[in-house]
């Protein structure tokens, strides 16, 4: 008895902690099963259809777009919409529902369902723990009056052992109340053996241990996709109900396919197109950027593109750009765009980019391609510290109906899906935070046995062992989902009625239910507004360079190709210069030695998966130096591969060779591109992979080179970094290298007023500040502010001091600062006497004061750290002004303080400003350390290639960066300079310990040195944290700060994929 | 191991119980979770008490030894006052020795050197005495009482002086553990089994005026008769729901002092209810309720009688395997089962334990039995409703494939009206034959 089947009812694991199968998952077992359709009705929310949309369209299953409706006063329903505007309708109720809830949750009644129920298929679900009783058929009977006939009745055979009888009842009603029966099996996941994990997630979901559950698990797991002749079977007695599901899910004609992007049309001025109105402000800009008259060129160029522009209808979309920009040029906020659109002439006249294209001659149409139907690619950068600004201003424009930002799926990461499964296994705490602390934050391979031994656990316990089998499972599961960094979709229309728009976590933000992959999947455009931290160090460092300094600079005028700036570069003296900081980039400099703009285009995107995985980089490196001869792989590559040496580089070029090479038509290359990049599914990357080696490989290309092109798309996957991207990029880095050559403290002060952003701490900023000759000063309450402030210097190389901010003192609060400027700078200065001067004036809590005396904030007013404390310790709540000066004049016996040890005072340092301007720690145990044969790390430079070292210090990052195989790299960092440690996979699971806690560390290993690169490949490593706490003498160990991207402190997030740096907020 | 702290405190208590044979005067230490190496402290005074052991040494040698066979790794340190003994027993670490005794007077000059942590400072205190570089009992003695006083308030004085033995510090013994507790001293003993019971009767009205007051009932009970001789009679009763009873209770001492004998008379009575819980108070009726009192009071005379675990009932167990969804609890231990804990499904008022392997005729693959045999009977099914699927527990069996003990059940009715609970173990599977059992039997 074969038939076919529609599966309707089926919850994805986008209803969160019900489903427990992706929805990607669900349609391919849908597409093996034969199924005739599948639905997708997830309670209350659409955040799972785009990505079962993009399955169904890739196995070419029929996918039926809907929701399950959880009512509060009527039965919950599966909605279907039949067409466009059904599903606007469904979007929209989802929306209102949404927006009156606190985030995560959905309130809608059946008078919103009635407003908004033409056009769908309504399928209510009879009740899921008792038989449907007379309330029931009242309520069908009700709706079935007011909606009409497209109302229908579930109905699901569980195996509850009263099947027959339940559905036979069910079918007397729907007979009753004119509701035809409808078969569906209430889908939870899409084979059989998810029921382990099924179980897993009712558990987290109630929050009880898996022995607590009891009747909150299903008795059996039968809520799976089946074949259409089993569900003739189950439903032989109602055989119409089977096919009524077909034809249900038949009449369902709409597909997200549909959902047609339009731009939001409100620039420009009556009577004026958005055509006009571009082309005016184009030229317009084009006047003050070119003050002595456009150039030929450029005007071509401008000419060119407003045509295409127009052409292609996109407008609108840049003159929506040009506003955002607008604004926060208005506000005094400084900003960038970046993107394949962005670096354009018209972009660049209308002041979206400082990046002048005519300097650069990029290599593609750097721009919108008339084949591809390709929405244009514009991020804007902005002063991470002020977007919400420009964030506020776009809702406030467009409002929350025209604007959403993007959500972000949060998914369970390895060690929350150890967390959460071993909690719901009903493990002890020890024991989760145990199995967890094990899981590093970064992708790594499955938990080995041995890892569980070496935190004491026993892999042979059956508990344990299940933890980590499901844990595995959950992983990749989605949690929750949360807003994106800054993804705006603006729509002409209602945005609500394109897809649900709920409330965020955050106060005034509007999120929509789908993530960045949804939108490109449906080729929906987005505009990032996104926060860059180097923005505001840039703008804080221009300002500076205005008031003390009188010259007055903007993003564009800084002097271009400054053989200073490129010589630094050069040296890798690049700590807090944007993207060429880390300590990949940091090895690439010397031996890519940047000497002009265009390299250090190449220098910010070359030292990232895509061209690693490619193995590019090397050939790149030797035809740069001469030692391989420049060659195309054929002549007619050597117009896409021309400027970076016959070696592709950027993710343009990879495609290009793509269609170029492998005969892709640009369509094609551009699926190639989405399917690397959201929803990978290994079928599909499969069959591009064949086509794209096997079109190179007949068309003459070498295999080798065609396999590591493809394997650099595939690194492009992970993090796509375009020649576009980086051309916005270099001139951030060019801007910040600028300033950090020739005005180091202007530079340091700005970079310590920005933070958090960056690789490095601020100890480590202060100390590079020193070494390039700045005199750093303390922060004391006679003359600092809340930020880092420039002082006249009194001799030295450079002609400012840098004094440090209140900013740095931990525990400190703005108003705190304010408040101790204004007492002593209004009206006029006076300086503070002593802490009781300082509580007099400033009226600021004792404590306030004690926190300063802890950072040794007094020591203008003659006082050592222990006798401000001392002082402080003594002093009341400020009194009343009568009383001011009456008590505690009583005078005290002079007491003598023990006084501090060099080490107990650098130790104090680092406990309340997390640096020590007085000594490094490593200096202070340099003796036994040299008795010990450690060289100090400025030393290693003298060494030979091999020469078998030691070395000592505070581990500042590790990190184990995807491209390096398991690989471990730790900075280590003394007195005298910092130490690259290389660990091996193998050294690391020996001293997997070390690594994970030690915070002084001894290393023995060799030196290896390429060039000015100089490596300690780590053999033998040792804890010495024992020591930091001897120094200190009391119980408190010094705790070194780590920089903000050390890997094991601050496991690398959710978004990391996402974005091609790490330094957005 | 994970730690408990509850369990741990229970057990310092315990051991503060236990030091009573050195000392009639115990306490326990500070929490554990306030010592820095998470261990428990108990104070003994042992004034006039050394002498029994044949001085100081000999006692905290004897003290240290037995706690050491006992699995306790135990220091001991005597000195004038508690603050001392305490610091110099945690800080005094210069030797390996686990006993110091402080000469008398020799306080100061064994504190000096130690800590100011020693001084059991309030964390923070000790903190910012720290970063003063004010480290140890030394620095602190130096400065002037008026500028530390200026500085922490009346804490590091206090406890420097009660260290020193300048001010007394007031510990209090371990003391008894419930306020419930009544008593009768006898000008002459008495030895008569009715004076006995009059004498419990008055204890009884003290105690349950007293528990009326504290808006509790007794659990457990415990009677207490001394005798001159230091000789002691002891009995324990426990209810199984709190109660305030008098007759009930009484009652409930009837039998276990039937075996009672004294020797020269009872000189007093103590009645201490040890375990207690909350009891509203209870309006009185005009006529007496019987409802549910009346099993009450049998289960706690029968349990009495029997021993606490022996009196069993069934509970509930969440459980859709229907062998473990029934446990059987002490009568009045388990919970009381709201009707929801018990299936929703329809189960069989008998549960064969094991299940019988039967013969059955069924379609396959999941169709319900036509025909059964069960005990020789050929039986020939007239009704029959399922499968009901159930599936096994994995997480008990994580070995099994979960399919394997997974069960069909299937409620049958044969020709003779009688009602059956059968069950397929196992998906069908063309290649084995299904096995078969009968698990219960319905009305």
């Amino acid at each position: 008895m074969t038939g076919t089947y529609a599966e309707l009812q089926v919850t994805t694991n986008f209803t969160f902690l019900r489903g427990a199968s992706h929805p990607g998952e669900l349609v391919q077992a849908a597409s093996a099963l034969g199924l005739h359709a599948i639905a997708v009705t997830d309670r209350n929310t659409l955040a799972g259809v785009v990505r079962a949309h993009a399955a169904a369209r890739e196995t070419g299953m029929k996918l039926v777009v809907g929701a399950r409706l959880d009512l509060v006063d009527a039965p919950g329903m599966l909605c279907l919409p039949r067409d466009r505007a059904a599903y606007g309708r469904l979007s929209r109720l989802l929306t209102i529902g949404r927006r009156r809830a606190p985030k995560g949750e959905c309130e809608i009644g059946l008078a919103d369902l009635l407003d908004h129920a033409t056009g769908q298929t309504l399928i209510v679900l009879p009740p899921e723990n008792s038989s449907p009783d007379r309330n029931f058929e009242e309520s069908l009977v009700s709706l079935r009056r007011r909606i009409g006939n497209s109302v229908h009745l579930a109905a699901s055979h569980l195996y509850r052992g009263d099947d027959r009888a339940r559905i036979g009842q069910l079918a007397g009603i729907a007979g009753r109340a004119g509701t035809p029966l409808v078969a569906t099996n209430d889908v939870h996941a899409h084979a059989y053996d998810r029921r382990r994990l099924a179980d897993v997630l009712t558990c987290i979901r109630e929050h009880c241990t898996i022995d607590e559950a009891g009747y909150r698990l299903a008795a059996n797991a039968e809520r799976h996709l089946k074949p259409a002749t089993e569900m003739a079977r189950l439903f032989r007695d109602h055989p119409d109900a089977v096919r009524r599901g077909v034809a249900i899910a038949d009449a369902c004609d709409f597909s997200l396919d549909e959902l047609r992007y339009e731009y939001p049309d409100d620039e420009g001025s009556p009577g004026d197109t958005p055509d006009g109105a571009l082309r005016r402000l184009t030229w317009e800009g084009a006047k003050t950027r070119y003050p002595d008259g456009v150039p030929d060129a450029a005007a071509r160029q401008v000419e060119y593109e407003l045509d295409l522009i127009a052409e292609l209808d996109y407008a609108a979309y840049f003159l929506t750009v040009h506003d955002i920009v607008r604004f926060a040029r208005s506000q005094n906020i400084l900003c960038q765009g970046r993107g394949s659109a962005a670096n354009s002439a018209v972009c660049y006249c209308l002041g979206i980019t400082a990046v002048d294209p005519n300097r650069l001659d990029l290599l593609f149409e750097r721009f919108v391609s008339a084949e591809r139907n390709e929405p244009p690619d514009i991020d804007i950068d902005f002063e991470h510290e002020r977007r919400e600004e420009v964030i506020q201003y776009i809702y406030r424009k467009y409002g929350r109906e025209r604007a959403g930002l993007a959500a972000t799926v949060i998914h369970y990461r390895a060690r929350s899906a150890v967390r959460e499964v071993g909690k719901a296994l009903g493990l002890s705490l020890d024991t989760v935070s145990a199995l967890s602390s094990t899981v590093w934050g970064w992708r790594s391979g499955p938990l080995t046995e041995d890892h569980l031994r070496e935190v004491g656990l026993d892999p042979e316990d059956d508990r344990l062992a299940l933890t980590v089998g499901l844990a595995g499972e959950l992983t990749g599961f989605p949690r929750h989902l949360s807003q994106h960094v800054g993804g705006f979709v603006i729509t002409r229309g209602p945005l609500s009625e394109v897809v649900p728009i709920t409330n965020a976590a955050m106060k005034d933000r509007t999120v929509i239910e789908w993530d960045k992959d949804d939108l490109d999947a449906l080729g929906m455009l987005k505009i990032d507004v996104l926060g860059l931290g180097m923005l505001t160090c840039i703008r804080k460092g221009l300002d500076l360079l205005r008031s003390r300094y009188g010259i007055d600079y903007g993003l564009a005028d800084i002097p271009d190709e400054d053989p200073a700036v490129y010589d630094m570069l050069c040296e890798a003296d690049s700590i807090g210069v944007f993207q060429v900081e880390s300590r990949a980039q940091m090895t690439m400099l010397p031996r890519l030695r940047p000497r002009s703009f265009y390299d250090l285009v190449i220098e910010v995107a070359i030292v990232r998966p895509g061209p690693i995985q490619g193995d590019m980089v090397h050939p790149y490196l030797r035809r740069r130096n001469g030692e391989e001869t420049v060659e195309f792989p054929s002549d007619e590559l050597r117009g896409v591969l021309e400027k970076t040496l016959g070696v592709p580089l950027f993710q343009e070029q990879a495609m290009k060779i793509a269609i170029v090479a492998a005969g892709f038509t640009p369509s094609e290359a551009d699926r190639l591109r989405r399917a690397m990049a959201t929803f990978r599914h290994v079928g599909t990357i499969g069959k591009f992979r064949d086509k794209l080696i096997e079109g190179m490989v007949r068309n003459d290309y070498e295999r080798d080179f065609a396999e590591r092109c493809f394997r650099q798309i595939e690194g492009f996957g992970d993090y796509g970094f375009p020649e576009s991207h980086a051309a916005s990029f270099a001139l951030l880095v060019y801007v910040s290298a600028w300033l950090k050559c020739h005005y180091p403290e202007v530079f340091a002060a700005a970079i310590l007023n920005s933070q958090p952003m960056g690789f490095y701490a601020p100890a480590q900023l202060v100390r590079d500040a020193r070494e390039h000759g700045v005199p750093v000063r303390p922060a004391d309450v006679n003359h600092s502010h809340w930020d880092c402030t420039l002082e006249e210097a009194e001799s030295g190389a450079r002609p400012c001091a840098l004094r440090l901010g209140f900013r740095q003192i931990k525990g400190m609060a703005e108003e705190s600062a304010d408040a101790i400027v204004e007492a002593r700078d209004r009206p006029a200065r006076r300086s503070f006497a002593d802490p009781a001067d300082l509580r007099d004036r400033s009226g600021l809590p004792v404590a306030v004061l004690e926190t300063l005396a802890g950072a040794d904030a007094f020591g203008s007013t003659g006082r050592t750290r222990r006798q401000a404390l001392w002082a402080v310790r003594a002093l009341g709540p400020a009194p009343l002004p009568l009383f001011a000066g009456v008590g505690e004049g009583r005078p005290e016996p002079a007491v003598a303080l023990p006084a501090m040890s060099r080490g107990e005072e650098v130790s104090q340092d680092y406990a309340t400003i997390r640096m020590s301007l007085k000594d490094h720690p490593l200096a202070l145990m340099r003796g036994k350390l040299a008795e010990e044969r450690v060289t100090p790390a400025g030393h290693l430079v003298e060494l030979d290639n091999g020469t078998r070292v030691a070395v000592a210090g505070l581990a500042l990052v590790r990190q184990r960066p995807g491209t390096a195989s398991g690989v471990i790299f730790i900075t280590l960092e003394d007195e005298t300079g910092i130490a690259n440690l290389v660990v091996w996979p193998k050294t690391f699971e020996r001293y997997r310990r070390e690594v994970m806690a030690a915070r002084l560390l001894k290393v023995g290993g060799e030196l290896q040195r390429e060039g000015i690169v100089i490596h300690v490949v780590a053999r033998r490593m040792e804890d010495l944290t024992h020591r930091l706490r001897a120094l200190a003498a009391g119980d408190d160990p010094l705790k070194p700060p780590l920089a903000r991207t050390d890997e094991i402190a601050r496991p690398s997030g959710e978004d990391r994929r996402s974005y091609p740096s790490r330094d957005f907020h | 191991m994970p730690a408990d702290p509850a369990a741990e405190s229970r057990a310092l208590e315990r051991l503060t119980g236990w030091c009573g044979c050195y000392s009639p005067w115990t306490a326990p230490g500070p929490a554990a979770g306030g010592t820095p190496d998470g261990s428990g402290a108990i104070w003994l005074d042992i004034t006039g008490c050394d002498r029994l052991f044949g001085g100081e040494a000999a006692l905290v040698d004897d003290l240290v030894e037995r706690l050491g066979t006992a699995g306790y790794e135990a220091r001991a340190a005597i000195a004038d006052t508690p603050g001392a003994a305490w610091a110099v027993c945690r800080f005094a670490t210069d030797d390996a020795a686990r006993t110091k005794i402080v000469p008398c007077g020799g306080a100061r000059r064994a504190l000096a050197p130690l800590p100011a942590a020693a001084l059991r400072l309030a964390p923070e205190t000790a903190a910012s005495l720290d970063s003063l570089g004010l480290r140890t009992v030394a620095s602190l003695l130096g400065l002037p009482r008026g500028a530390i006083a200026d500085r922490f308030g009346n804490e590091v004085a206090t406890r420097l002086d009660a260290a020193l033995g300048v001010v007394n510090e007031p510990i209090a013994p371990a003391a008894p553990a419930t306020p419930y507790f009544a008593r009768i001293d006898f000008a002459e003993p008495i030895g008569r089994a009715e004076q006995i019971a009059a004498a419990l009767d008055r204890l009884l009205v003290d105690l349950i005026r007293d528990l009326v007051l504290g808006g509790r009932g007794a659990r457990r009970l415990v009677l207490s008769l001394f005798e001159p001789a230091d000789d002691l009679h002891r009995f324990v009763v426990g209810t199984g729901k709190p109660s305030r009873d008098a007759g009930h209770l009484a009652g409930l001492f009837a039998a276990p002092m039937e075996t009672l004998e004294t020797v020269y008379g009872i000189e007093t009575m103590t009645l201490t209810a040890t375990v207690t819980e909350p009891l509203g108070p209870r309006q009185a009726t005009f006529h007496e309720e019987k409802a549910g009192g009346d099993a009450d009071a049998l289960l706690d005379r029968l349990s009495n009688r029997l021993g606490g675990g022996r009196v069993i009932r069934f509970a509930a167990r969440e459980s859709h395997i229907p062998e473990r969804a029934v446990i059987t609890t002490p009568a009045f231990d388990g919970p009381v089962n709201s009707p929801a804990a018990w299936p929703s499904a329809p189960r069989p008022i008998r549960l064969l334990a094991p299940p019988e392997p039967i013969e059955v005729v069924a379609p396959v693959p999941d169709d319900p039995p036509v025909m059964f045999r069960w005990r020789r009977v050929r039986r020939r099914v007239v009704r029959a409703e399922g499968p009901e699927r159930i599936a096994p527990e994995w997480w008990l069996r994580p070995h099994d494939e979960d399919a394997s003990g997974l069960r069909d059940y299937y409620r049958v009715e044969d020709q003779n009206g009688r009602r059956y609970w059968l069950y397929r173990e196992g998906l069908y599977r063309p290649d084995v034959p299904p096995a078969w059992f009968l698990h219960g039997l319905f009305a």
